[in-house]
Formats: structure tokens, sequence, C-alpha cells
């Protein structure tokens, strides 16, 4: 890869602005730069390593395609997560349609018995070093359905609002409410239960 | 509690509940044990995913991962650019109203040939139908000035042995040359 050797120096304002104007190294270069972000955000989307792949790679042709829209609103790394928020949400929709729903996909969707656990009054992330912490936070974004996961994401990840997350996701305020409220509620529930087994 | 007061509960936590019921939640968490325990555990989840996101890498090589996009960024740009949104939202309404039109074309010009007889009038039409039954013909007249439409059905089995039909004569003279 040829990169420029000035091209590490510059900023991500003054690539764009290159970039804008045909110019691939500068677009390589912000490939290069926050690659692993929106793979990270691809993964914890999809859980799916060649998903996530695909996804991330398939965001960044859509970001040089789209190029000249961007006109700087958010930082460039927040506009191309938006795109491949996108792309993922497409993706999951299109599996949903696939997998027929069962009793506990419902039940899932509703909470189920998260509501009727009571609260966990002490702290289960206490005393964790931050990568075990990280770990643990992955390890519960795993067990949860992909609507809880991705509203949880949206909110506490990328700072979206309650109607951001409907719009994005095509679903009511309502429902955004409760799917995060459920996920927050199995996450604590979830780390509690690790402290848990830890301490016996 | 029930599930419409957690969620306002969450909401509040959230700072998007409106100022009008804000009050109404704060003084409920104030006062009641579990409203209280479910806002802070709402807090405490909250608090330990903020700036704790799971980092994850990319499981390729930065050469490889560009390599890739590089390439797909080439095939799409070879292949045909996609219309413009409006010249696509044209052409779907243009397709319809375009074909619409063309029948209506062809109607009004199939009427005015079919209208048009030597007389020069042009309000008769005398029109032999083909039928696909091998014992009938059809042959309809349309008189506009007498506003009159008959059907004539003729019989083909009887019309046969008819001297006037001069399809059936030659026909016959036609089979008697290749007798003789």
């Amino acid at each position: 890869m040829a990169t420029h050797p000035e091209i590490p120096e510059v900023s991500d304002e003054k690539l764009v602005r290159r970039a804008q104007r045909g110019n691939m190294p500068a677009f390589e270069e912000l490939v290069g730069r926050h690659r692993d972000k929106i793979y990270a955000r691809a993964f914890s989307m999809m859980r799916n390593e060649d998903d996530a792949v695909d996804l991330s790679q398939e965001a960044w042709v859509k970001g040089w395609q789209r190029l000249k829209q961007f006109q700087g609103e958010s930082s460039f790394v927040t506009w191309m997560t938006r795109i491949v928020i996108n792309l993922c949400l497409d993706q999951l929709r299109k599996h949903k349609r696939q997998r027929a729903e069962s009793i506990e996909q419902l039940e899932d969707d509703l909470g189920g018995v998260e509501r009727q656990m009571p609260a966990v009054t002490v702290n289960p992330t206490e005393g964790l070093e931050r990568t075990e912490l990280r770990a643990r936070i992955d390890k519960a974004l795993g067990q949860l359905s992909y609507e809880h996961r991705t509203v949880l994401i949206l909110h506490e990840f990328e700072d979206l609002e309650y109607k951001e997350i409907a719009k994005r996701m095509q679903c009511s305020i309502g429902t955004v409410m409760s799917r995060l409220f459920y996920a927050r509620r199995k996450m604590a529930n979830l780390m509690m239960s690790w402290k848990r087994e830890q301490q016996s | 509690m029930d599930t419409e007061l957690m969620l306002k509960l969450q909401s509040w936590v959230d700072g998007e509940l409106p100022a009008s019921e804000a009050a109404r939640i704060a003084e409920l968490v104030r006062t009641d044990t579990a409203a209280a325990a479910l806002a802070a555990e709402l807090r405490m989840t909250r608090g330990f995913l903020a700036g704790n996101e799971p980092e994850v890498k990319l499981p390729e090589s930065r050469e490889f991962h560009w390599s890739k996009i590089q390439r797909a960024i080439e095939r799409a740009e070879a292949e045909p650019r996609e219309s413009l949104p409006w010249v696509a939202a044209l052409r779907r309404f243009l397709v319809p109203v375009s074909g619409l039109a063309l029948v209506a074309f062809l109607t009004v010009l199939s009427i005015g040939i079919f209208n048009r007889n030597p007389s020069g009038t042009g309000d008769e039409l005398l029109v032999e139908e083909e039928t696909l039954s091998r014992h009938v013909d059809t042959t309809t007249y349309n008189s506009q000035a007498n506003n009159m439409y008959v059907v004539y059905i003729i019989n083909k089995d009887v019309v046969d042995d008819d001297p006037m039909d001069l399809d059936s004569d030659l026909d016959e003279d036609m089979d008697d040359s290749v007798i003789q």
C-alpha cells in the first residue's frame, strides 16, 4: 500500500476534503484510521465476524460513493458509523424476516422474567479490571436478543435519543423504551450472577 | 410498580421525560423504596457501560482490508451508475402514462379508420368478423346516422350451397380443375 508520507499528519477534515475531490490515498488513510471502530460497531450488532467484515467493507464503499454528501455536521467517523449501523439494521431485518417467530422470541421481546426481578442494589462491576469488565459486557451483550442489544448499543454507545433509535429501527418510541428497559435489567442481572459465581 | 411507571422512571433517568412529569417521578423516587432501587440500578448499568464498550480489532491487515475495499469501489464505479432518484420517479410515472396514451391513440385511430366508408358520409360501417367456428360467420353493420347496429350470423353449412357464395364456387372450380 503506497501511503503518501505526509498523510498520517493530516487531520480527518483535510483528508475528507481531499477524498471528496477524488483523492483515493486520502480515503485510504481514513479507512486505515477508523477501520477498527467501524468493524467493532458492525461486530457488536451482528455478533458474527464474517458478517461484520463484509458489512464494514460495504460501509466504506458506500462512504466513498456518498462522500460528496458529507457536509461535516458530525465527525467523519460518526458519519461512517451511522452508515455501518444502517447496513447492520438492514441485514438484521432480513435475518429476522427469514426466521420464524417463536413464542420464546416474543417473550424475549416483551421482556419476560426481567420485569419481575428485584433491583440489583450492589454494583456487580466493582473491583473489576477494565479488561475484565469489557469482556463481561461483551459476554452479556452476546446473550441479549438482537433487538435488545441494538437498542442498548444505540443508546449507550452511540448516545442516540429514543426518537432517533425508533426512526432507525423502524419501531415506536414505546418499543424502544421497553426494549432498553429490559436490556438494561438483563444486563445488570447477568453481571450480578457472574459476580456471585466468582464469589462462590 | 406497573410497566408504564417503570418506563417513565427510565425516561426520567435518561433525561427524556417531559418536565411536566419529571417532578412527579422525582417525588416517587424520593418516597418509594422500590422506585428508588430501580432508578439506582438503571443508573448503575448506564454507568458501567459508559466508556466500556468492548474493544474489537478487525481480523484483517490494513493492506488486505483496503485492497478489498478498493476493488469493490472500482467494481462499483465500472458498473453503470444508478439513476438519480427523481429520474427514477419520473420514469415510474411516465411508463404507465405513455402506455395509456398509446392505447388511447390507437383506439382513436382505429375508430377513425373503421368509421370511414366509400360514400364519404363516414357514419356507416360494414364489417365481416372472422370467427373461429367452421360453421358460423358473422357480419356487423353499424349506422350512426340511423342509430342502428345489426349483426348477421350466417350458417356456413347452408351458405356453402348458396350460388352467391363466390368463395365456395371458386373452391369448387379449383377442385374441379385439379380433378380434370
